[in-house]
């Protein structure tokens, strides 16, 4: 939409402007032309208004020719062409304006030669004036936006990290500790201390490790463990677990917290599931060009289908695409008995490296 | 008063133990780690309270409570969280408590609990319970059966369709057949209706078993499953699944 068309405010201040532009040229007629005062005003007036709606059109040749991004000698020649053909249409309104405006005993040919230069340098310079408005009002328009577009972002890029922090602080999860918390501190106060710091370490891991852009794999996986840890003081015997990070992985650069929701899951939805429980198993190794890491548990074929699993899992994927793009790939197996998430990161060591050089 | 404390987490019930040790009035009589030991020890040891965990593995605490039946004892759930359940205790005026569990409130619950034992207050049916503690726009997904003394949970995918007889439903899973105490219009209500249409008075198809649909009579129609068998059809029951399959 037009800036000035959009406001009526602003389409009778844009006209004003042009009202006066017609009368500076009333006085121009009467001084430099000799013409008759209140001909000039009927004759000035009305054309300067018209040339104010011609230049409206402006408008869509600067969108169309974005200063900056367009090349030089194009947007010249554009113009030029723009403004020529403009002002011609303009002296032919003009011309038949005049003939209309004077006694028909008058010779218009006498008149117009006297004034046709006045004319022209008249519609140049408001042509000009024109264009150049137009673009100034472009380039506030376009500062607008930018500024709009990048509140945007910060206010899409708060929404992800508060539901990631939500996500992060499961009621269940939360509640279920507190739990053996209290039932701890009766009969067991040196687990019941060792808890309560799981939990913390647990808590102020995630919350920072959630504002970074990529960490290292190593890091990931020690909030995989304290996960894990503290489940283990719930579950007890039922929830077993194993690691298997190669050496030349660790510095690997991931998303925070995308292997934790995994493992959360592998025990949500897996091994509580299961009277004997089962093992929890994270491996992590080079593959060619890529990082592969593997989450893996056992499951109940009698299992309820799940709710949340596909919201986490989905989670994952989306992060470690933007990380990533399309190099990286998330692959799930789910068998009756056994459910199988592995991802493949393009490996970076040079990215490990200045990542640990800058931390 | 004879308590049994039935929930998956060692911690969980020590905690619960340790605060019902000081009501005097209170005897625990067991301690259950799943569901299946709770429905047998709720027949063994006939507690007249249960403190109940919902979420457990294989059988939710909702699912123990179904299984009891009649037999269900006073029942005082025990969740960490569950927005749904919560909801569907208010309604219900079913006792519960929340996790980390508050002694005052246990202290509270078990008082009430020992008033509706002696004024004999009816329990709300445990399937009405689970009904509305399910989260909104979810249907039933296994069902949960008591066959010859033991637990059966049959995923409803496993199901090829379900017959009424007299008073029960016989549910056919791949040539075996399981018998329970409800009735055709209770189990069809909580189905998935684009998975089971009731094709006839007495029959519910598990559509994706469907092989054809042949014409028998004016009027009625035999729906042939992929295994062979053969399952009379009335006019809306045939309309019904017409609609379904297109």
């Amino acid at each position: 939409m037009h800036p000035i068309l959009k406001r009526r405010s602003r389409l009778f201040l844009y006209l004003a402007v042009w009202i006066v532009f017609g009368l500076l040229l009333t006085v121009v007629f009467i001084f430099g032309g000799r013409a008759p005062p209140l001909w000039s005003v009927y004759f000035a007036v009305p054309m300067a208004m018209l040339l104010g709606m011609q230049s409206l059109s402006f408008w869509y040749l600067v969108q169309s020719m974005p200063p900056g991004e367009t090349p030089i000698v194009r947007m010249v020649v554009s113009w030029v062409g723009a403004g020529l053909a403009s002002l011609i249409v303009w002296l032919v309104i003009g011309y038949m304006w005049a003939q209309y405006l004077l006694p028909d005993d008058v010779d218009i040919t006498d008149e117009a030669a006297g004034i046709l230069g006045l004319m022209i340098f008249a519609g140049a310079i408001g042509i000009s004036l024109a264009v150049l408005g137009h673009y100034l009002a472009g380039a506030f328009e376009r500062s607008r936006n930018a500024e709009r577009r990048a509140l945007e972002l910060q206010v899409l890029a708060r929404e992800a990290e508060l539901k990631s922090l939500r996500a992060q602080l499961d009621p269940h999860f939360l509640f279920n500790s507190l739990n053996s918390v209290a039932a701890l501190i009766g009969n067991d106060t040196a687990a019941a201390r060792q808890m309560c710091f799981l939990m913390a370490q647990f808590f102020r891991k995630s919350l920072t490790l959630g504002r970074e852009q990529a960490i290292p794999l190593s890091e990931e996986v020690g909030l995989a463990q304290t996960f894990l840890a503290i489940e283990r003081v719930r579950f007890g015997e039922r929830l077993r677990s194993k690691f298997d990070i190669a050496a030349d992985v660790r510095d690997v650069v991931v998303p925070p917290l995308f292997l934790q929701p995994l493992v959360e899951n592998a025990v949500h939805h897996g091994v509580a599931h299961l009277l004997e429980g089962g093992e929890v198993c994270v491996t992590a190794r080079r593959r060619e060009g890529f990082v592969e890491l593997v989450v893996e548990n056992p499951c109940d074929p009698d299992r309820p289908p799940s709710r949340g699993t596909g919201v986490g899992l989905a989670n994952v994927r989306s992060r470690v695409e933007t990380l990533c793009g399309h190099r990286a790939s998330v692959d799930v197996s789910a068998t009756d008995e056994k459910f199988r998430v592995s991802i493949l990161l393009p490996y970076s060591g040079a990215n490990a490296a200045e990542l640990r050089a800058t931390a | 008063m004879r308590v049994l404390i039935v929930d998956d987490e060692t911690l969980a019930r020590s905690i619960l133990r340790e605060h019902l040790a000081r009501i005097p009035s209170v005897e625990i009589v067991g301690e259950a780690a799943n569901g299946f030991e709770a429905v047998k020890l709720a027949e063994e040891l006939n507690p007249e309270l249960v403190f109940l965990d919902i979420q457990m593995p294989k059988l939710s605490g909702f699912e123990v409570l179904e299984l009891l039946g009649e037999r269900a004892p006073t029942v005082i759930f025990t969740t960490a969280y569950d927005e749904f359940a919560l909801r569907a205790f208010e309604v219900h005026a079913v006792d519960y408590l929340l996790k980390p569990v508050e002694p005052a409130r246990l202290a509270g619950a078990v008082e009430r609990a020992a008033e509706r034992l002696r004024s004999k207050t009816p329990a709300p049916s445990a399937h009405d319970l689970a009904v509305s503690a399910r989260p909104p726009g979810r249907t039933l997904e296994r069902i949960l059966i008591r066959h010859e003394g033991r637990v059966h949970v049959l995923p409803l995918e496993r199901i090829d369709f379900i017959e009424a007889q007299d008073d029960y439903l016989e549910f056919s899973c791949g040539g075996k057949r399981l018998r329970k105490q409800q009735t055709m219009t209770d189990l069809e209500s909580q189905l998935d209706a684009t998975r089971f249409v009731r094709i006839h008075r007495s029959f519910i198809l598990n559509v994706e078993r469907l092989a054809r649909i042949d014409l028998y009579g004016k009027d009625s129609w035999l729906a042939i499953l992929s295994d062979g068998s053969k399952l009379p059809m009335s006019r809306t029951g045939h309309a019904k699944l017409k609609e379904l399959i297109g």
